[in-house]
């Protein structure tokens, strides 16, 4: 009797452990690369150079940004390079987004609408300083040393070199 | 003095611990006649000393907290490495991760905990029946790391012993993190057959520092266990399942953390067989063997849900050990083996390979009587580690390479009586540990530590060879140790920073090697022995670590000088003590590591314990952190942004019948 007793005990520890977890104990998620880059390149939309980083060593004739107070940069395209310095694309996919912490945001604003590229806004004169992130869920894969950013003497909207129409063009 | 030498001795016969029954018996006699023979064996009255200073019953009630490095974190020798209050691994002797070992139960616990500071220690210290600091020779019949050390966490899932029924009912609340805890278990025997079930909860809120609340560390556990025993003549047999399971936060806004903190869930489960074989005419001649299957799984969110990284770990281990109490001139011999299967996936933002390793183990310890009252206990370990990497998108496939490991590690420890109750010990020691699968294959950002770390799939095992002078003595009215100890590693393990940065994410890379350390210390403590009236307590313990390449320069993480001491006065049924914690500041520090300023806090305890109708009752009031000050933990990651727990006001009921 107690032999049965104690064997039946046994069965079902033993089956309430394996109907609990068993072998099925494994990731749900698949282990993700990062978005690894060894360098980032800032175009203005004519394709010139605006900012320059490799490897942590900046490109010293493209080494700050300039937008004016109450105005609009034009927009800013970004490339990223790789371990050979060559030019790749942003990721395509939903879970990479760009990311940028401003230094004061009492001087500067970022102007984003999707994709690898923004705009520079200009709220008073003066310096502060613009991190770029390639962010990933709630973390950055990639980022920017501190880019200087200079904003210049406050214009009239109408006096802005970039006007906002000017993107949708 | 004889009431306490008493209780060691008939402590040691219950616990069938290395103190030989025969000789036992006669310490018992010896004590009542007031002579102890200069032929009774050191070693065997040592370990039964030490025993002493197990944390159980009413110190345990006393000490009890949210977490096991938390309730042990006034032992010599012990701090606390931590990232939010769930987040609380020890340390030991300023080694910390996979240095020390927890067991459940004299086998492994299974979890993550070892690997990273945000990985929580997958077990309930409010059921916890015993928390042992292993010492000495011991560690090896546990793990290689002589120079660490093993923390035993003892509940007796499998209710081998035959009372007839018992249970307990505990019940803890706080307002420091505010919140409660409960537990309630049971167990019963009747015609040979035990059963035992257990459960308990906690549910924790945000942590109240001295500067404001620090969010996202709200603790949720809930765990549970059931347990039988079957005994069959000359034989034990018996089974038990416990799980575990948790949700917890990590706080975020410090260097090298998430932004908004990470939010943990983690389950365990512990299938455990146990037989054991007790021989007719030498009850201590066991044969016991254990076999733990583990499953544990670990997974981290980030903001809105997503899942930041995940573990899944399946983990075999069977454990067969055989006790001899008495063969021929040695005495406490333990012989043993171990083969050990765990399989390790990850998911998420984990940049280390999925892996499966194996172990195989012999362990052994005996005791040996030698000249005049010199005693010697020896002690071994020797087995092998074996790691088999998978392919995974995030590892580098040359590095990807199957490893072996040899490893071995030997303890000595001589023992002489100095004089009656006093001791003297010296143990030497080689330590070794195989490298962890994160030390051989990680590839990536670790966001804990602010750096990027590489493993080096070529890495030799961990070694290096150390000593510690140990004088305990145990007088009529107080009772003191004090020890030294020193390691020297021939190949220490850790990240170390190869000057080179990740350009992607701009950390300073970090790759593990093995180096040349140092790491020497000593530790202290002094008690009253009056089971009324006064008593005092005290306790201290310093570490260094330095690496002999960077020109001596300081290891990380290594805990500052710390003192606690106690006052208090014991009544029949009421004890009340004052106490203080001190620590100096930590100014030994790493290369990229920030110093840690002193503090002192006080607090005081009240202690009112009856029996009333069969059972036992206790309360335990704490005050801690009275003055409200400012606690940086050199080995909290979050010393950076916030202080630790500030004024807490706590409750421990329990009963036992």
């Amino acid at each position: 009797m107690i032999k049965k007793f104690s064997l039946a005990v046994l069965s079902i520890l033993l089956c309430a452990f394996f109907a609990a977890c068993g072998d099925d104990n494994s990731t749900s998620t698949d282990q993700h690369e990062h978005f690894e880059v060894e360098g980032w390149n800032l175009y203005w939309p004519d394709w010139s150079l605006a900012y320059s980083v490799y490897r942590g060593k900046i490109d010293e004739k493209h080494n700050e940004l300039h937008v004016n107070a109450n105005c609009l940069s034009e927009h800013l395209n970004i490339k990223f390079l790789d371990e050979n310095k060559k030019e790749v694309a942003g990721p395509k996919d939903d879970e990479h987004t760009l990311g940028w912490e401003v230094g004061d945001k009492k001087i500067l604003d970022i102007e984003w609408e999707g994709g690898w590229g923004f705009h520079l806004k200009g709220v008073k004169e003066g310096k502060t300083t613009l991190i770029l992130k390639v962010n990933h869920h709630d973390h950055a894969d990639a980022r920017t040393p501190e880019i200087s950013i200079i904003v210049d003497k406050a214009l009239k909207a109408e006096e802005c070199p970039f006007q906002e129409d000017e993107d949708e063009d | 003095m004889k009431t306490n030498l008493l209780r060691v001795a008939i402590g040691s016969l219950l616990c069938g611990g290395f103190l030989p029954f025969s000789f036992a018996q006669e310490f018992v006699q010896d004590l009542g006649s007031e002579t102890i023979e200069d032929d009774n064996p050191t070693q065997a009255l040592l370990e039964g000393l030490r025993e002493e200073d197990d944390l159980r019953d009413e110190k345990l009630e006393r000490e009890l907290s949210t977490t096991i490095a938390e309730t042990i974190r006034n032992e010599p020798d012990v701090a606390i490495r931590s990232m939010g209050p769930a987040a609380a691994r020890p340390v030991i002797k300023g080694l910390s991760g996979s240095h020390v070992e927890v067991t459940e139960d004299g086998s492994f616990s299974g979890d993550m905990s070892a690997t990273s500071p945000d990985h929580a220690v997958a077990s309930e210290v409010l059921t916890a029946h015993r928390l042992r600091v292993l010492r000495g020779p011991r560690i090896l019949l546990y793990s290689y790391s002589a120079a660490g050390g093993v923390v035993q966490v003892e509940r007796g899932d499998i209710p081998f012993n035959d009372s007839l029924f018992n249970g307990f009912v505990t019940w803890y609340a706080e307002n420091g993190q505010p919140g409660y805890a409960t537990a309630a278990g049971m167990s019963a025997s009747a015609m040979g057959v035990s059963v035992k079930g257990e459960i308990s909860g906690r549910h924790m809120g945000d942590l109240h520092t001295p500067t404001g609340k620090l969010k996202n560390t709200q603790i949720d556990n809930g765990s549970g266990a059931v347990g039988a025993a079957y005994k069959l003549g000359q034989f034990r047999l018996g089974a038990s399942f416990r799980w575990f399971d948790s949700d917890y936060g990590i706080p975020g806004g410090f260097i090298g953390g998430h932004p908004n903190g990470v939010d943990i869930s983690l389950w365990k489960r512990d299938l455990t067989l146990r037989g054991l074989y007790l021989p007719t005419k030498a009850k201590q001649d066991t044969l016991d063997v254990t076999m733990r299957i583990n499953r544990y799984h670990h997974t981290e969110f980030e903001g809105a849900g997503a899942v930041g990284a995940e573990f899944a770990v399946n983990q075999e281990n069977l454990r067969l050990e055989k006790v001899m109490a008495n063969p021929g001139p040695l005495f406490g011999v333990r012989l043993g083996a171990e083969l050990d299967s765990r399989s390790v996936k990850m998911g998420g933002y984990v940049f280390t390979p999925p892996t499966r390793s194996y172990a195989a183990t012999a362990f052994a310890a005996a005791s040996l009587g030698g000249w005049r009252g010199l005693e010697m206990t020896f002690s071994g370990r020797f087995g092998g580690a074996f790691f088999r990497p998978h392919e995974s998108v995030v590892a580098d496939k040359d590095a990807l390479e199957d490893r072996d490991f040899a490893l071995w590690a030997l303890d000595a420890e001589f023992s002489q009586r100095v004089g009656l109750g006093k001791f003297l010990t010296f143990d030497i020691f080689r330590t070794t540990r195989a490298p962890t699968i994160e030390e051989l294959y990680n590839q990536g950002p670790h966001l804990a530590a602010y750096t990027y770390e590489k493993g080096d799939s070529k890495l030799d095992a961990e070694s290096g060879y150390g000593a510690e002078l140990e004088y305990r003595s145990y007088g009529e009215f107080v009772s003191w140790r004090v020890a030294a100890h020193g390691t020297w590693f021939t190949n220490h393990l850790a990240p170390r920073a190869t000057g080179d940065t990740n350009w992607s994410q701009l950390l300073p890379i970090y790759r593990v090697r093995g180096d040349e350390a140092l790491l020497y210390g000593a530790s202290a403590s002094a008690q009253t022995v009056a089971e009324q009236g006064l008593r005092a307590a005290t306790s201290a313990s310093y570490v260094r670590g330095v690496f002999r390449d960077t020109d001596w320069g300081d290891m990380p993480q290594i805990p500052p000088f710390k003192i606690h001491g106690e006052l208090g006065y014991i009544w029949q049924h009421l004890q009340t003590s004052v106490y203080s914690d001190f620590a100096l500041a930590q100014r030994f520090v790493d290369k990229y590591e920030e110093e840690t300023p002193s503090y002192i806090i006080f607090g005081f305890i009240i202690e009112i314990r009856w029996k009333l109708a069969l059972a036992h009752y206790s309360l335990v009031f704490r005050a801690d952190n009275l003055l409200d000050a400012d606690v940086r933990n050199h080995l909290s990651r979050l010393k950076s942004i916030m202080p630790e727990k500030g004024r807490n006001f706590s409750i421990l009921a329990n009963m036992k019948f």
